[in-house]
């Protein structure tokens, strides 16, 4: 297989947001994943340099190997291969128990402490819009000891705080009175970590280890760290920059085109003139 | 041996009362219980309330047709076929409906508290977000927690009295009137058995005072006692049933057929507002019996979302673009 990586002109920015997540993962871990691109990202990761991770759909299926992207976490593609095909308790309790290493998640908006939201924009009580919900996002990010997230990048998603906390950053609310603590502080016991990165359309970001702050590592071809910080509402360390995000190979863009999604459900095929 | 179980659609969907509250088999877009659904919106339920350890298609049409005051769950939409649920977005911005906001563990752990007879359950969850934030008490705030039904509180927080462990989140059992499960077969004593994921169906029919089966097929009994390890619900927990072919479409069943995409993106689409809404309902619910509703879908539809047997999916449907 060819690992050399692609030219620009062979990959859109789907292929790079993809391998750019599946890199987060590491072989033998226990990966819990939602629908759509963190979906493509671990199967690409199965495919490519983690062989033996441990993938668990929420829907219910453990340790399941599809040849190919399901729709959902509930498609019937989903149980090929699993080890078990189960239920929401099986895969809830698996994770709140400890098993689960990283999680891949999405999000509609996202503060400087990592805290999503993908409930509402505007006022909870009289909100703008009303989004999907929490759906597991919470539980995923409560419970893994990393997780990473995929989102759009504009500024309005990238804000000082976020509408409505859906999902448990790095600093979060103590109820019921609503003071701001650390996430460790909060979780106590079942403290195992939390947000680890952000992958957005324009580069990847971290988090400080002490201060939970958001930082940028990498930023993706054609795009300045000056230009990414102008795309947050918040005051965005651009101080850490590590470089480039690094290229799709032509092997990981094989995997996602010719074998996980070759009916572009998720991830369109860059048109080559 | 027959155990008198079996009803019809009609009567099924009357022993949904208004008011009743309501919870439902399946996973966003699959083994949702459309059947039902259809005839509860003919049989114009009112101030129904949704209890639901996920929502999805089958809620956004209750929702669309005006059926449903209070809708208690973490997520609503169509998937791949629809960002989310427009109409419920759209009557919670006009005030129309209420929602109650947990997380998917929280929900799933307070179907399971129901489901064991305890009144409540203990988790980590969600520690720190606005879900437990108090202001957010969407029925506290309605006065409606009366403690019967309703929980008096949406969650308490304590801390583990045995070994320490820090803060700890109560969650109230989801007590419900009625559970409505589409599965692939049910016996005629009521027996059970999903193929596949079953997501969140034991939990669901055990928590609900009352169980309604629609299935593809109702099988001998006999036949699925003989190999009991592949049932899923126990004959008791069932209280009636009902064969309904295709009885979950537009979503999917596991084994028989795939998830009608194109109907859902053209009901995302279409249901935007609430004319749209009514017009779809004119169109596809309405006037229609389930056979109509089959007839009109047509056969060339039918067959090509029919899975393969081996795989279990349809390789008829085109999914992407």
């Amino acid at each position: 297989m060819n690992k050399e990586f692609a030219k620009p002109e062979e990959y859109g920015l789907a292929d790079l947001l993809c391998c750019a997540a599946s890199r987060e993962v590491q072989d033998h871990e226990i990966v819990f994943a939602g629908t759509g691109l963190p979906m493509v990202a671990i199967m690409l990761a199965q495919k490519t340099h983690a062989p033996n991770l441990k993938l668990i759909f929420e829907a219910g299926t453990l340790d399941g190997r599809p040849p190919e992207i399901p729709t959902s976490v509930g498609d019937a593609r989903c149980e090929m291969g699993a080890s078990r095909s189960s239920g929401l308790h099986d895969a809830f309790s698996i994770a709140q128990r400890g098993y689960v290493d990283l999680g891949f998640l999405g999000g509609a908006e996202v503060d400087q402490y990592g805290n999503v939201n993908t409930t509402c924009i505007g006022d909870y009580l009289s909100p703008e819009l009303r989004l999907t919900g929490s759906g597991g996002n919470p539980d995923i990010n409560s419970f893994a000891r990393r997780t990473v997230f995929i989102m759009v990048h504009e500024k309005r998603r990238f804000t000082e705080q976020v509408s409505y906390i859906t999902s448990p950053g790095w600093r979060v609310r103590k109820w019921p009175g609503g003071e701001t603590v650390h996430r460790r502080e909060l979780y106590g016991a079942a403290y195992r970590g939390g947000p680890s990165a952000v992958i957005s359309t324009l580069g990847v970001f971290r988090f400080d280890d002490e201060t939970g702050r958001i930082y940028l590592d990498t930023c993706h071809a054609g795009n300045t760290p000056e230009q990414i910080r102008e795309m947050c509402q918040f005051d965005l360390d651009i101080t850490r920059v590590s470089g480039e995000t690094l290229p799709p190979t032509r092997e990981e863009l094989h995997f996602i085109h010719e074998v996980l999604d070759p009916e572009q459900i998720f991830i369109p095929k860059v048109k080559r003139a | 041996m027959s155990s008198g179980k079996r009803i019809t659609l009609q009567q099924a969907a009357e022993i949904v009362k208004n008011g009743s509250s309501l919870t439902f088999s399946g996973f966003t877009i699959w083994r949702r219980p459309f059947a039902l659904v259809y005839e509860l919106i003919r049989q114009r339920k009112k101030g129904l309330h949704l209890i639901e350890v996920n929502g999805g298609p089958q809620t956004e049409f209750l929702v669309g047709a005006g059926c449903v005051d209070i809708w208690e769950s973490c997520w609503v939409g169509h998937e791949l076929y629809g960002k989310y649920g427009a109409n419920l977005s759209r009557k919670v911005g006009n005030k129309e409906i209420l929602v109650e906001d947990y997380s998917h563990a929280e929900m799933l752990f307070r179907f399971s508290a129901a489901a064991s007879g305890a009144p409540y359950a203990v988790t980590q969850t969600s520690l720190g977000t606005d879900i437990h934030n108090p202001a957010y008490d969407t029925l506290g705030n309605a006065g409606l927690r009366d403690g019967k039904r309703i929980p008096s509180h949406k969650y308490r927080f304590t801390e583990d009295p045995f070994y320490g462990a820090g803060a700890q989140v109560l969650v109230p059992a989801a007590k419900v009137d009625v559970a409505i499960l589409c599965v692939q077969q049910v016996g005629e004593e009521g027996t059970v058995r999903v193929n596949g994921q079953f997501y969140s169906d034991p939990e669901v029919a055990r928590a609900a005072d009352v169980t309604i089966v629609i299935a593809e097929e109702i099988v001998p009994e006999e036949y699925l006692r003989r190999d009991s390890d592949l049932n899923t619900i126990t004959s008791f927990e069932v209280d009636h049933i009902l064969e309904v072919p295709f009885g979950a479409h537009p979503t999917g069943m596991f084994g028989r057929y795939d998830v009608d995409g194109a109907f859902l993106k053209d009901f995302y689409a279409k249901t935007r507002t609430q004319e749209g809404f009514d017009a779809f309902a004119k169109e596809w619910i309405h006037g229609l019996d389930h056979v109509a509703y089959l007839e009109k879908l047509g056969w060339p539809k039918m067959l090509n979302l029919k899975a393969n047997t081996a795989l279990k999916y349809s390789t008829g449907v085109k999914r992407g673009q």
